[in-house]
């Protein structure tokens, strides 16, 4: 695996399968999590005025309308408005146009629509950022779209830095501060 | 120097003859040089003409220009020189636009800058932070992995030609970093 100091570098290229799929994996929790959340309170605020307890059943097909329409809203309004989730923000990653442009509101639009047709056939539409040259999935293949490290790898790079020199601190002789006190 | 006259008058010391020739002539060549004018001589000189002819490189080469400076008194010539007035007469901001700073930043290594300096311990302290720490140590982690993941897909497919690693419009600036 590369040094540390060199993966920095990346910012701009196209990202890598195991970026993509761990943003994939907090976005999925994050809106399950807040589904799941919106239903407890939904629930809770149904058997105050109705006095009845609501069970929501998982395999029911409201529910599953629901999530996917909130999924839908969820990933459909990130990356129209910032080109990015939660989850892609983490990981410091974003959607752009396939020549790097921003990807606007409608391609990031049509991105949350298609992106479901990935998921068709155990995923295969998936594989496309495995094997891809440009590590684009289906959907982006259809949206026009690509993904890529968006992470301030400058600045990160110098805190990086900053942290070694801070354990490792420079000799006296050449201190910053003390060349500057010494001027006159 | 030599006057041309000497030789005259040595002349006028061996022959009377010579001798009244000799102060003729002093007398001829006092009344022409009081008749002649200088200034008008001069004005009739092209000085332009004259200085085409003379080769500078050949009177440099005979100029000792150490010994010149040698005898220069730089202190006292600074001394004399008004750096105020001299500062007021240079436009910094004309001078300014010529200097292409991004290429003097370009040149700077700010690694060796924030690593043998105290500047790093200043950046830890003003953008540190464990929030910070942590996502940068996820994301080089993620990096990683992806490349390690790629390079291995590659080997696999027995891709030979490097694909392209960045969209166009995003090659020259953010992924040349």
């Amino acid at each position: 695996m590369s040094n540390r100091r060199d993966l920095v570098s990346y910012q701009g290229h196209y990202a890598g399968s195991v970026s993509r799929f761990a943003a994939y994996a907090v976005d999925l929790a994050v809106t399950s999590a807040v589904f799941s959340l919106t239903l407890a309170v939904v629930s809770y605020a149904a058997k105050i005025v109705t006095g009845h307890d609501v069970n929501w059943n998982r395999s029911n097909i409201v529910v599953i309308v629901l999530f996917v329409g909130w999924q839908f809203v969820y990933f459909g309004y990130s990356w129209a408005v910032a080109g990015r989730t939660f989850g892609m923000a983490l990981l410091g990653i974003r959607v752009v146009g396939a020549d790097g442009s921003v990807v606007g509101p409608r391609r990031g639009v049509i991105r949350a629509l298609v992106f479901p047709l990935s998921f068709l056939f155990f995923g295969l539409g998936f594989l496309g950022i495995l094997v891809q040259r440009e590590h684009r999935a289906l959907h982006d293949l259809i949206a026009g779209t690509a993904v890529v490290y968006s992470w301030d790898a400058r600045a990160a790079r110098l805190r990086f830095l900053a942290r070694e020199a801070e354990l490792n601190p420079p000799p006296p002789s050449r201190s910053l501060t003390a060349k500057v006190a010494a001027l006159p | 120097m030599v006057n041309p006259r000497d030789r005259l008058r040595s002349a006028g010391r061996r022959n009377p003859v010579e001798a009244i020739a000799q102060q003729v002539t002093e007398r001829v060549v006092d009344l022409l040089v009081g008749a002649l004018d200088v200034n008008e001589l001069a004005a009739r000189i092209d000085l332009n003409a004259l200085l085409d002819s003379v080769d500078p490189n050949v009177i440099l080469d005979r100029v000792n220009v150490d010994a010149l400076l040698d005898r220069v008194n730089v202190d006292a010539l600074l001394d004399r020189v008004d750096v105020d007035a001299l500062l007021d007469r240079v436009d910094v901001k004309a001078l300014l636009e010529r200097v292409d700073v991004n290429d003097i930043v370009s040149q700077v290594d700010m690694d060796a800058l924030v690593e043998r300096t105290d500047l790093g311990a200043v950046i830890a302290r003003s953008s540190g932070g464990m929030g910070t720490e942590a996502l940068d140590a996820l994301r080089s982690q993620a990096v990683g992995l992806d490349r390690w993941v790629d390079r291995w897909v590659q080997r696999l497919l027995r891709r030979k030609h490097h694909a392209p690693s960045a969209p166009a419009t995003l090659l020259p600036t953010e992924a040349g970093l």
